[in-house]
């Protein structure tokens, strides 16, 4: 049996942000990940929010293999034959420091496992933890293929579908209204052709959501991200209304609500065609997402583990701003901060290891879950994903609208299309229920 | 016995991409790890050493990544690893590397087998074993399936031998060798080892050394960029011939497909 002082399981953004902070500090620290790789296993969309976390990593961004600084915010409403878009070009965007940057986990976690490794961190790959040890109700290690290692803590760093957290009790039964899945695929282009495309300079890149009718009335949205010599581009579906819509079986290739279906028909709009013109696809991928919120939240902390990242349920889906990363990354900071201290004090009991919850809690990352704590159920309302994206679309069109014969007065046709769509009881609900958010 | 294992680093051969317009592999940023044959070279070590006890130590050149990949060699069950990182050694050719290698072999002294790879996944020129014996006036044997030590007696005092079975592909070669030896070996070999998770944590306790260019009494004349004769003029991938014909009806299509490969030669009726 062999022994270290911490065992993390994982070795993505929040596992890898505890380690490093834990290995800098002289702490023993081991990272399993079953992957590869770090970030072998690993999906995202593509953008890294560096303001809320550079004060609790500085030092490490100058050299991080990021691609692209984002400069453009573009939101698109779209209904089935049109669309409308916000574009958000700003100087403030264009000035250091850099609010965010697209990324790809295939580079960006190497490059991030090999600063936890260069601090002392043992970050091994190719290697399942099966199963969570447990003594007395306490945890005090882990198993890998029958192999015992026991820790002083373990952090629970493996991902949106964490088993540890499910083993140790500290979620409760999991429910598929909490869960978003998420198809992407990477085409590649040359970096050239992005910045004529996008409209960008050197480095400089483009992060654009779509909501509307390409999810098929399914609660969800689009993405698109500009890498380097690449574009990220990906759905995300509530995977509760996949389930009412197309039945239990996700990837049914008939299903016109297949999220492989849906982003084929995303990847041909005319939106969309002549962005990804004569770009290779080099990678699909897909991954499941946490989406519940602050309500879904499960305990932070036993005797002797913590969870962080996706297995905490640490994301934040404003619509119009995704997030996840930055949150993952600050929690595995405080998460080694409080190990740290338990450490000091040679404690690493339930009410020791309970001032990890006290650092998130004073933290945004619990602020912003709390503030936000309503979007889940606003988002989940049909109506933003078919009438309103239609009905906006609809009018500007007409509006815009030059053909043959008279034009009617243009509050008119203002007038008809709110009595038609907004005349309704549903309207107030729905603006009622925007209030909370 | 005691027994060197001569181990590269190669690029995750899986990840290599072909860029489609030029033909070029996309080889930067790629992880790096031993490939099979080593792998199965330090199997046939620790499996050797299991049986006629003695030492197994992993001797690699490479990039500072090393530090890392070594670890694996250990956690299989090498008991010490000796590295050679120095940017001197960069863009060898063959023989810069055999020249390194050879000059590592003579430092560690005693030895009764040196192992390693046919070849190595990456390059696959083979020329690394025929070499590295050269330069240390040893007898070797490549292309090496199974292997087999033989302790004998001859007038009092216990000789080794080694007996391998070499491939030739369309015929087998039995070879007895005296010790100490060099000895390439095939995938065929074996199913090496995965080691333990705690094997792992065990193996950053081993001893690590990393030798440089005086260690090993090597000088910039003898190896690196500039003392290679080697020019690679080209490396691409081959040339696909796709022929992309696409056949709407099912049992029309099977009988096409069919007929194609029959002629192809690839079916035979």
């Amino acid at each position: 049996m062999e022994k270290v002082e911490f065992v993390v399981v994982g070795a993505g953004l929040s596992g890898l942000a505890t380690a490093l902070v834990l290995a800098e500090a002289g702490a023993e620290v081991l990272v399993v990940e079953r992957g590869d790789y770090p970030g072998s296993k690993n999906v995202t969309g593509g953008r890294l929010y560096l303001g809320p976390v550079r004060s609790y990593l500085p030092d490490l961004w100058e050299e991080a293999p990021l691609e692209r600084r984002v400069v453009k915010e573009r939101l698109t409403m779209m209904a089935p034959g049109s669309s409308i878009t916000a574009e958000l070009s700003s100087e403030r965007f264009r000035n250091p420091p850099f609010p965010s940057y697209t990324l790809l986990h295939a580079t960006f976690d190497r490059w991030f496992a090999d600063q936890a490794s260069a601090r002392g961190a043992m970050v091994i790959s190719g290697y399942k933890v099966d199963d969570v040890l447990q003594k007395d109700g306490k945890v005090i290690g882990i198993v890998s293929s029958g192999d015992e290692i026991h820790a002083d803590a373990v952090v629970a760093a493996d991902g949106a579908l964490s088993f540890m957290a499910e083993k140790t009790g500290l979620l409760k039964p999991r429910a598929a209204k909490n869960y978003a899945v998420a198809a992407k695929e990477i085409i590649e282009l040359p970096p050239h052709v992005i910045e004529d495309r996008f409209g960008v300079e050197n480095d400089e890149g483009t992060a654009q959501l779509f909501f509307g009718s390409l999810t098929a009335g399914i609660h969800g949205g689009g993405f698109l991200y500009t890498n380097q010599a690449s574009l990220s581009l990906g759905l995300v579906l509530a995977i509760q209304d996949l389930m009412d819509k197309s039945g239990p079986n996700l990837s049914n290739e008939e299903s016109a609500f297949s999220p492989h279906n849906l982003l084929e028909a995303f990847k041909d709009r005319s939106e969309i065609r002549p962005l990804i013109a004569d770009g290779h696809s080099v990678e699909y991928s897909a991954h499941i997402i946490p989406e519940g919120g602050f309500r879904a939240l499960p305990r932070l902390f036993t005797d002797g583990m913590l969870i962080v990242g996706d297995a905490a349920g640490f994301t934040l889906n404003l619509g119009v701003t995704v997030r996840g990363m930055d949150l993952a990354l600050v929690s595995g900071v405080l998460a080694a901060r409080a190990l740290l201290r338990a450490r000091e004090r040679a404690d690493f009991s339930s009410a020791s290891l309970s001032y990890y919850e006290t650092l998130i809690k004073e933290s945004f990352i619990w602020e912003d879950l709390k503030t936000f704590q309503h979007m889940p159920d606003f988002l989940s309302n049909p109506r933003i994903y078919e009438r309103y994206p239609s009905m906006a679309c609809d009018l500007l069109e007409q509006i815009l609208w030059v053909g043959e014969g008279t034009k009617e007065k243009l509050s008119t046709t203002i007038l008809r299309t709110v009595r038609q769509n907004l005349f309704r009881i549903s309207v107030l609900r729905d603006l009622f229920t925007m209030r909370k958010i | 016995m005691n027994i060197i294992v001569c181990m590269k680093q190669v690029i995750d051969l899986e990840q290599i991409r072909i860029k489609p317009n030029t033909r070029e592999p996309v080889t930067k940023g790629l992880p790096l790890l031993f490939g099979d044959f080593e792998k199965c070279a330090l199997e046939e070590a620790v499996r050797i050493q299991e049986k006629h006890g003695g030492k197994v130590t992993a001797l690699a050149v490479g990039s500072p990544k090393l530090k890392d990949t070594i670890k694996e060699a250990l956690a299989i069950g090498a008991d010490e690893a000796i590295i050679l990182t120095d940017p001197m050694f960069n863009d060898s050719d063959a023989m810069g590397s055999a020249r390194v290698i050879a000059k590592a072999i003579h430092k560690i002294g005693e030895y009764d087998l040196i192992l390693l790879g046919d070849s190595s996944a990456d390059e696959y020129s083979g020329e690394i074993p025929p070499r590295i014996a050269e330069l240390l006036d040893l007898p070797q044997v490549g292309f090496a399936r199974e292997l087999e030590i033989l302790e004998g007696n001859d007038q009092g005092t216990n000789t080794k031998t080694i007996r391998a079975v070499r491939d030739l592909e369309d015929a087998l070669e039995v070879v007895e060798l005296d010790l100490p030896a060099v000895v390439g070996v095939t995938s065929e070999l074996n199913t090496p080892r995965l080691a333990p998770l705690s094997a792992i944590l065990k193996a950053g306790r081993k001893p690590l050394n990393e030798w440089g260019p005086e260690d090993i009494g090597i000088t910039a004349d003898e190896v690196g960029a500039n003392a290679s004769v080697v020019e690679v003029l080209s490396n691409l991938a081959p040339v696909q011939d796709r022929k992309e014909i696409i056949y709407e009806d099912v049992e029309e299509g099977v009988a096409e497909v069919v007929k194609a490969l029959l002629q192809e030669g690839v079916l035979t009726q």
